[in-house]
């Protein structure tokens, strides 16, 4: 196993720095609207602009590397990091582009687990950075 | 909503946020932000993958450390960052309390301690964040 995971890491290694495609949504009032109803959060604010978490829904807070899934069994949210530079309106529209910034893996205390770190960041229809999200993901 | 004063001093706590996550609530979420991983609304999922049913998505935990930011700023502060660790699962059917603290103020920025307790008290998601005062 434990030569399997430096193998599996080396590989996935070779990822680090190099960016996805980039992803371009519009923030729409009714998705907005929906995210907002499923945290269950009432501040009226969020009729013009999108709440602080709301990005992810846009482009996902990670890219998917099967390669990842060679290893353990299931998938766990370490941690997420926001940083924001510009408010994000309804009506913008956002391009996201992903890039994995770490693999390492580490003895917890039901084994061996994965880590990936990705890195984010949202820029606007003006080409400013609005966001940056920094994503852990465990694999188990 | 109790808002950010102009008198916030180190040390004091962000009035307390407390959630009551439902099943029904993972499934609007898993839609709403499109992460339709199992474990956050297939039981029988989770359990074969070792959990004891369904948990909270991470992120859902992180929009309500949000929301007990932005209750609290109002339209007096913008939020700058906000970085959380999960550290436990967290079920629904049981209450997610949101608390926060200031720890450090320089000029307008203020910098907060915040993080999520279980009905145990255990703090399953830590964090920090960073606000600027307007």
């Amino acid at each position: 196993m434990t030569i399997a995971i430096v193998e599996l890491i080396d590989r996935i290694k070779t990822r680090i720095g190099v960016d996805g495609p980039p992803v371009t949504a519009t923030v729409e009032a009714g998705h907005v609207r929906r995210f907002v109803e499923a945290i269950d959060d009432p501040n009226p604010r969020w009729t013009r602009e999108a709440p602080p978490t709301f990005l992810v829904a846009l482009a996902s807070a990670s890219m998917h590397l099967g390669d990842a899934e060679d290893f353990g069994t299931g998938w766990l949210n370490g941690g997420n990091r926001f940083e924001y530079f510009a408010p994000v309106m309804i009506g913008d529209e956002i391009t996201a582009v992903s890039h994995l910034e770490d693999v390492f893996d580490k003895a917890g205390s039901s084994g061996e687990m994965l880590f990936l770190v990705f890195e984010t960041d949202y820029k606007n229809q003006r080409g400013e950075l609005v966001a940056r999200l920094r994503g852990t993901v465990i694999r188990r | 909503m109790t808002r950010i004063a102009a008198g916030v001093k180190v040390g004091q706590e962000l009035p307390e946020l407390v959630k009551h996550p439902t099943t029904r609530q993972l499934v609007q979420y898993a839609g709403a932000q499109g992460d339709f991983y199992e474990i956050h609304y297939d039981q029988d999922y989770a359990r074969r993958v070792g959990l004891p049913g369904v948990i909270l998505h991470g992120l859902l935990k992180a929009a309500f450390l949000g929301q007990l930011i932005t209750d609290w700023i109002g339209d007096e502060a913008t939020l700058k960052s906000m970085e959380v660790s999960y550290r436990g699962i967290d079920m629904p059917a049981h209450p997610y309390r949101c608390r926060g603290k200031v720890t450090r103020i320089e000029g307008k920025e203020v910098e907060l301690e915040i993080w999520g307790e279980d009905q145990s008290g255990r703090r399953t998601t830590v964090g920090t964040a960073a606000v600027t005062m307007r």
